[in-house]
């Protein structure tokens, strides 16, 4: 098996096998959740749930230590914040907004949208490279964070650092040939989107109902979340 | 192991979509640690509220998830054994008393408060609750109150703080407005307490009463978490309302009760919502604001700094924050001063959830104090009010452990006395 039949597989049939898995795997965890049931909560409210929900979201997008408040929090975890932030957007730019992956997001979805330019991608991408070392590094040595990680930690870790990292290595045809860090690249992304719903990494889709929640609890007691 | 196993099925119980988003939101990133108290003060990892809430994790995981079922059967997550449950009922039971400040910290937002009640749940239906605490329950299932005060005590306490403070209290009055009802902390140990609520609703022209039936507003079911001795003490006080009549019911100075009371009691017994169910506070403010009691300005600046405490369930958690600023600037506009974090980011006392009743949790209790002390010095304030006697009581005994000349009083004592008759 060449190289290039290789990388044909993994962005052929593999890549939309595991996209059709990892699809189908987050529906079904989405569903097991909610099917859980929800009790209605009967108590009268003393704020507005609904100020409550928006604010929570507003905070949760904002967490970044502008917002006073948090600087008590932020001094506690400066790590976490400086390596998770960096990492998110380094992640979340790249794979937006960095031109070849708009183009996959094209090929599937059928439209496409302004990118930004190669060498702002780039640097936001080593500064999620270096946001995920910071974060590895913190979590061998906080003692909280050894003692709350097993194996599936580090190993959620790994599998989105690969492909950050030949992703980078690929732009800058580092140590290897172009093809080859694409295969890599391609097979540690097919591997990521199988991995994310057996995984913690799925947190950005309950997310979405722990901040509602947030945000109703202190909301409908009249607290600022 | 069958207590175990129960233990289990009331965390699954507990899991319902609400709980398990939560769960499964979670990304392990250990910044709540940081928020508690018990850890900030001990530095024992396993006090981060993520680790404390890790049993109700497994038990989810191991019955709802694929994931989980497998990493069970090829061994990756041992089954959770009875050692482990009683392991976890001291992290719970002697470290945390469900302040709900880590839920502030949490960067998905998670609300770590109500899962920490969830695995209280659980461990109170295995039966591995101190035994301290256990004792407290019982008696509150026996005589009605944890701290003894039975229908005799009941009455002769009341009857001596009506004479001894000369204060009407009305008791057992048919078709009265307002129901207050006391905490067993103040009947006990702050009378001060009940003769000064008594004069404040009196000189406000309140129709009031107490009840001999709803006596106890401490629920000591739900520091245990406990549903079935949580509903049994709340459908007391229900009742006694019924009986009487009356519109609303007033919580005194108590945090957990309030908490109970006000946030969780129609959720299991829709009856409560024939009630309006208020925090002292609240009615503090609104007599206040009104003007249907009038204070005297500046009555507590010339007696020395003064600071206010945060109960984490009457203030972060019941909303009540900004009505005892306002009276305290009323009362001491210079000699107020606010202790930081403040608010609903208060650093708590480190005495409720039950922890002060565990005899155990002293040195933990302890610790957790010494930051109040640090923010309090740091404010160089002499006097410290607050609006719940559960904190009072860990104020006070501390103070007395640490040997601190500081004052320690409550709102409603201040209001009291600054009232202009
Ligand atoms: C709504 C979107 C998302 C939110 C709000 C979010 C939030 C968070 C937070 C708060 C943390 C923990 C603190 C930190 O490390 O910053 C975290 C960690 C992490 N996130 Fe996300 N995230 C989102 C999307 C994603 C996505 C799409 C991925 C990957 C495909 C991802 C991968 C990770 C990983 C691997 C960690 C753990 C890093 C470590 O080992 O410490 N996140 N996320
Ligand atoms: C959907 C599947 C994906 C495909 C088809 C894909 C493909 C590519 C391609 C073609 C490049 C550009 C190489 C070049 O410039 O010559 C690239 C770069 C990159 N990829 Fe991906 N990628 C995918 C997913 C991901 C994911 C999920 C991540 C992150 C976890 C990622 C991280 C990166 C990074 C960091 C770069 C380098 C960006 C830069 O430095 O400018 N990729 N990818
Ligand atoms: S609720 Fe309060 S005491 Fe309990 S873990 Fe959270 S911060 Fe600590
Ligand atoms: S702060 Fe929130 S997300 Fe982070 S470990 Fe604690 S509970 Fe989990």
């Amino acid at each position: 098996m060449t190289w290039q039949s290789a990388l044909e597989f993994a962005r052929g049939p593999l890549f939309y096998g595991a996209l059709l898995f990892f699809i189908a795997g987050m529906l079904y965890r989405l569903v097991t959740v909610v099917a859980l049931g929800w009790s209605k909560d009967r108590v009268p409210d003393k704020g507005s749930k609904a100020g409550g929900v928006v604010r929570s979201f507003l905070k949760g997008i904002l967490i970044w230590p502008f917002i006073p408040w948090v600087k008590n929090t932020f001094s506690r975890n400066p790590l976490i914040y400086i390596g998770g932030g960096l990492f998110h957007l380094g992640l979340f730019v790249t794979i937006l907004l960095g031109t070849p992956h708009m183009l996959v997001w094209k090929s599937l979805l059928g439209f496409g949208w302004p990118t930004l330019p190669l060498p702002v991608v780039d640097w936001l991408a080593v500064g999620g490279i270096i946001g995920m070392l910071i974060l590895l590094v913190h979590r061998r040595i906080n003692p909280v964070l050894r003692l709350i990680s097993g194996p599936a930690e580090y190993l959620a870790w790994l599998v989105v650092f690969v492909p950050m990292v030949t992703g980078y290595m690929m732009t800058h045809h580092l140590f290897f040939r172009y093809e080859v860090l694409y295969t890599f690249h391609m097979f540690s992304v097919d591997f990521l989107l199988i991995w994310i719903p057996l995984s913690r990494i799925s947190h950005f889709m309950f997310y979405f109902f722990s901040r509602a929640i947030h945000g109703q609890q202190f909301g409908k007691r009249g607290v600022r979340v | 192991m069958v207590a175990t196993e129960q233990g289990l099925q009331t965390l699954v119980h507990e899991t319902g979509g609400w709980v398990a988003s939560q769960l499964e939101a979670c990304t392990r990133c250990g910044m709540c640690a940081e928020a508690c108290h018990f850890y900030q003060a001990t530095g024992n990892p396993e006090y981060a509220p993520v680790w404390k809430v890790e049993v109700l994790r497994r038990a989810y995981e191991q019955r709802f998830t694929p994931v989980g079922r497998f990493k069970s059967l090829i061994g990756l997550e041992k089954k959770i054994t009875d050692q482990d449950l009683e392991h976890w009922s001291k992290l719970n039971y002697y470290a945390c008393t469900v302040c709900n400040k880590c839920a502030l910290v949490c960067p998905m937002g998670i609300d770590l408060g109500s899962l920490l009640h969830g695995v209280r749940a659980g461990l109170s239906a295995a039966g591995v609750v101190p035994d301290e605490l256990m004792a407290a329950v019982n008696k509150q299932v026996e005589e009605g109150s944890p701290l003894g005060m039975t229908d005799e005590v009941w009455d002769s306490r009341l009857e001596w703080v009506a004479d001894e403070w000369e204060e009407d209290i009305p008791r057992d009055v048919k078709g009265a407005d307002t129901l207050v009802v006391f905490s067993s902390i103040e009947v006990m140990k702050f009378p001060t307490n009940i003769a000064a609520i008594a004069k404040i609703l009196n000189a406000a022209g309140e129709k009031w009463t107490v009840s001999s039936k709803a006596r106890e507003v401490v629920n000591f079911g739900f520091y245990e978490g406990s549903e079935e001795h949580t509903k049994l003490f709340l459908s007391r006080i229900l009742e006694g309302a019924r009986d009487l009549g009356v519109k609303r019911i007033v919580v005194t100075e108590c945090g957990h009760a309030y908490d109970a009371l006000r946030w969780h009691a129609a959720n299991w017994l829709p009856e409560a919502n024939d009630f309006e169910i208020i925090h002292i506070t609240g009615v503090l403010g609104e007599l206040v604001s009104s003007g249907r009691i009038q204070l005297k300005p500046g009555f507590f600046d010339d007696k020395g700094t003064l600071t206010f405490h945060d109960a984490c369930k009457i203030q972060r958690k019941g909303g009540h924050i900004q009505e005892p600023r306002d009276i305290l600037n009323i009362l001491a506009p210079n000699a107020f001063k606010e202790m930081t974090p403040n608010r609903e980011e208060a650093i708590c006392c480190g005495g409720g959830g039950g922890v002060i009743a565990i005899k155990d949790a002293d040195p933990i209790r302890y610790a957790a104090f010494e930051l109040k002390i640090d923010q309090v010095n740091k404010v160089g304030a002499k006097t410290v009010t607050m609006t719940c006697s559960n904190c009072r009581l860990q104020f006070t005994n501390s103070v007395e452990h640490f040997g601190l000349d500081w004052k320690i009083t409550s709102l409603v004592q201040m209001v009291a006395d600054a009232m202009i008759d």
